[in-house]
């Protein structure tokens, strides 16, 4: 296959299973898809949007700073605006007074965008499911990528939350796949 | 729900704004001496606001730069727990006693786990009191932490990084409480009679070389801001809290100590072994935001001396008083009890009334919190919009525990 | 800062001796006073005194109970309760006063002109509660959504349709 193992590419395709890269004979090209570098960008510099409404908040803000490193994902650039973030993650119970702030904030995103629910709550009403005040889940109100259960999830949660994300975004193409014209036997 | 396209019409609070603008046009007051007109404009700060901490929005009737009024709007965070108090039993209660005010969560299941043995007459046993204690005032420095940090933090966006040390230094309490009780946040520790588990080996050496550490740490803090010329113009004579102020408004904890009030419950209605141990009440000159985070530095310099006597002077014994045991039901006979316990930000209690049957009848939180926000319009008005940020800070708001 | 508030405690009297002085203080009006060990009084009181009840006690001369903690409103089925929490800086002392309020038309007077930290715990009452204070300058709902129907920490409060539009 013309693999050589100067850059160690062999070893890393097998590793993380990426089967868009190749590599010619001689080293230093490359040559791989549009849309796995396009997604790959995406996927690796995500801002995510402030928006924490509870405990699940303090977790998120843990995770940010020194200890438990968001910034090794490349997602330390927390935007308090929405108009600049890719990526919402709903942190803490959305109540019927707030869905509506939410959905305003989440119309208020730039296509490409993700939402994850973080805890207990904002997956399905978490301990205050049968409040009369509280929304069981805000995906009845946004749509959610990646859930993340826990009360609060500890940060190492919401780092494997985020890396699903990572996958997930990874998978984007640009242009959709063609439908496949039924067989005719 | 309002399409995207459609702009809404103004909510009540928003309307009382506009209506208050109007009103004091209409009255003469819409222009300043020279005839210049105010151009009041009434923006919202929230509910989604970096610098609010929580989802507390404020109606703000500016003038320019100038605070004419400020409505604030709670409730995005309401999560029906009084309500909820009576399909819970008293045992099922306590986690979500927890996740009233989060960041102090030990400290908010002693106010209801001490109301709870007030109203059954159970007595807890001396380690447990020992131990609670200890949890509590780590319980208080890791919330000061969390509380001076985001408030230096809304000063300048992480511009003065004393956020990092402090929330890098509160991984470690958070360490030792998760040792203890099994949880990083909401801890479910307390029971009625004691707490759940006993401490681990090797816990209390823990505790003593990290307090033995401390006092340098909050050194450390405390050098990163004290000589910041800015911080202390924004600072110094801001938001004054008068002590009529610290009656009127029923305002507890280190806000109001900073007033020069030295009401701490420690002291003046004491509970558990506080009268056995040995600590200052620190107090404030002016009432200004210095003070209030001069007042909570002092505070955990207070906490290191509480836990370091607590862990000299802890008995042996059991930590449960022979009540957790299957089917975990307790029901206290009927009656009402209301016992409020220092929490980082004030007086915290539940007031609840018993009818005899394992839910509770009523149950009523005293939040510090609810209490405190009441003097923001005052507090805010005639200050600069940036004030009203630095002001917020220093009043360490914690929506779970005003919307509750 | 000016010290306007009495030091706390230098009233120096004992939780029995503040009982029997605020029972001989304001005779019939404050029924049924009692202790609560260690250091509450507990009154019932009748809703048309409240108001007068309420501005002698902030001025009652040693004593003046100074600090509202918090107003909170029970459902017993016959009737709703209105609960004050006082608290006296001087006396380092608790006051509990219970003040009784039909269900039909639930109405008192409010007390926030007298401590101005009622005006949020009133609203809160009347928010949860449905308990409605004359006087009140500014009562509209605090906690819930200012569409919501109904006063949910009422015992007959059912989950109604119209309160969850998102469900």
């Amino acid at each position: 296959m013309g693999l050589t193992d100067d850059l160690g590419l062999a070893a890393l395709t097998e590793k993380l299973r990426y089967p868009n890269i190749n590599q010619f004979e001689k080293p230093n090209v490359v040559t791989t898809t549009v849309d796995f570098v396009f997604s790959w960008a995406r996927s690796r510099s995500v801002f995510p949007f402030t928006y924490g409404l509870a405990c699940c908040a303090i977790e998120m803000l843990s995770s940010g700073f020194a200890r438990f490193d968001v910034a090794r994902y490349g997602m330390e650039v927390f935007r308090p605006t929405p108009r600049q973030c890719d990526l919402m993650i709903v942190a803490g119970t959305v109540n019927e007074k707030m869905a509506p702030v939410l959905k305003r904030l989440y119309d208020q995103m730039a296509e490409p965008k993700w939402v994850i629910s973080m805890g207990a709550c904002a997956t399905s009403g978490g301990p205050f499911y049968d409040g009369y005040n509280v929304v069981n889940g805000v995906d009845k109100i946004v749509p959610v990528d990646v859930y993340i259960p826990g009360c609060p999830p500890r940060p190492e949660a919401l780092f494997q939350g985020l890396l699903e994300l990572q996958k997930k975004i990874q998978k984007m193409r640009i242009v959709p796949p063609r439908p496949k014209p039924p067989d005719d036997d | 729900m309002p399409s995207r396209f459609e702009t809404e019409a103004p909510d009540a609070a928003m309307q009382l704004a506009l209506d208050r603008v109007r009103a004091s046009e209409e009255a003469g007051r819409g222009s300043d001496m020279q005839g210049l007109g105010f151009n009041q404009v009434v923006v919202n700060m929230g509910p989604q606001h970096p610098s609010t901490h929580g989802v507390l929005r404020l109606v703000v009737t500016l003038d320019g730069e100038l605070v004419k009024d400020v409505i604030p709007v709670i409730g995005y965070l309401h999560r029906c727990k009084e309500k909820l108090a009576e399909k819970r039993t008293y045992y099922q209660y306590i986690p979500i006693v927890d996740r009233t005010e989060y960041l102090a969560s030990m400290n908010c299941e002693w106010g209801y786990v001490m109301t709870v043995e007030k109203l059954a007459g159970i007595q807890p046993t001396r380690r447990a009191e020992f131990i609670r204690v200890i949890m509590a005032e780590l319980m208080r420095i890791a919330s000061h932490q969390v509380a001076l940090g985001t408030f230096t933090a809304d000063l300048a966006p992480l511009g003065t990084a004393l956020v990092f040390y402090m929330f890098r230094d509160r991984e470690k309490i958070l360490d030792l409480l998760e040792e203890a009780s099994g949880a990083r946040m909401m801890f479910n520790y307390f029971r009625f009679g004691g707490v759940r588990y006993d401490l681990p080996d090797g816990w209390v050496e823990k505790c003593r070389e990290l307090m033995a550490r401390m006092p340098r740490l909050i050194d450390e803090y405390e050098s990163l801001v004290k000589d910041n010329a800015v911080f202390l113009q924004r600072c110094i004579g801001k938001g004054v809290i008068t002590q009529q102020d610290v009656a009127d408004y029923g305002i507890t904890g280190p806000n109001a100590r900073a007033s020069g009030v030295p009401l701490d419950l420690r002291r003046t209605r004491p509970y558990s072994v506080y009268p056995e141990l040995d600590f200052d009440v620190r107090l404030g000159e002016h009432g200004d935001v210095y003070d209030r985070y001069q007042v909570r530095m002092d505070e955990m310099r207070e906490s290191v001396r509480i836990v370091g006597q607590c862990l000299d002077m802890l008995p042996a014994g059991p930590v449960q008083a022979g009540t957790l045991r299957a089917p975990y039901v307790i029901a206290p006979p009927p009656g009402e009890c209301y016992i409020g316990q220092e929490n980082p930000r004030g007086e915290y209690g539940t007031y609840i009334v018993s009818d005899g049957s394992r839910y509770p009848y009523r149950l009523k939180y005293r939040d510090p919190c609810f209490c405190n926000l009441q003097i923001f319009p005052k507090l805010l008005r005639g200050n600069k919009i940036a004030d009203a940020v630095a002001i917020s800070g220093s009043m360490d708001m914690v929506l779970g525990g005003i919307d509750r | 800062m000016p010290h306007v508030l009495p030091k706390i405690g230098s009233a120096d009297l004992t939780i029995d001796e503040v009982a029997a002085r605020l029972a001989s203080e304001f005779g019939g009006d404050l029924v049924d006073v009692r202790v609560q060990e260690p250091d509450t009084v507990v009154a019932r009181l009748d809703r048309a005194d409240l108001k007068q009840v309420a501005r002698r006690l902030r001025e009652l001369p040693e004593i003046a109970y100074e600090m509202l903690n918090f107003v909170a409103a029970v459902d017993w089925l016959t009737h709703l309760e209105s609960v004050y929490h006082l608290y006296s800086f001087a006396g380092n002392t608790y006051l509990e006063l219970h003040v009784e309020v039909p269900r039909v038309e639930p109405e008192l007077e409010t007390v926030s002109d007298v401590w101005p930290s009622a005006e949020w715990h009133e609203r809160e009452a009347w928010d949860m509660m449905g308990i409605r204070f004359h006087g009140h300058p500014d009562l509209r709902r605090i906690l819930l959504k200012d569409d919501f129907v109904g006063h949910p920490l009422r015992k007959d409060y059912v989950d109604l349709v119209e309160n969850h539009p998102n469900a």
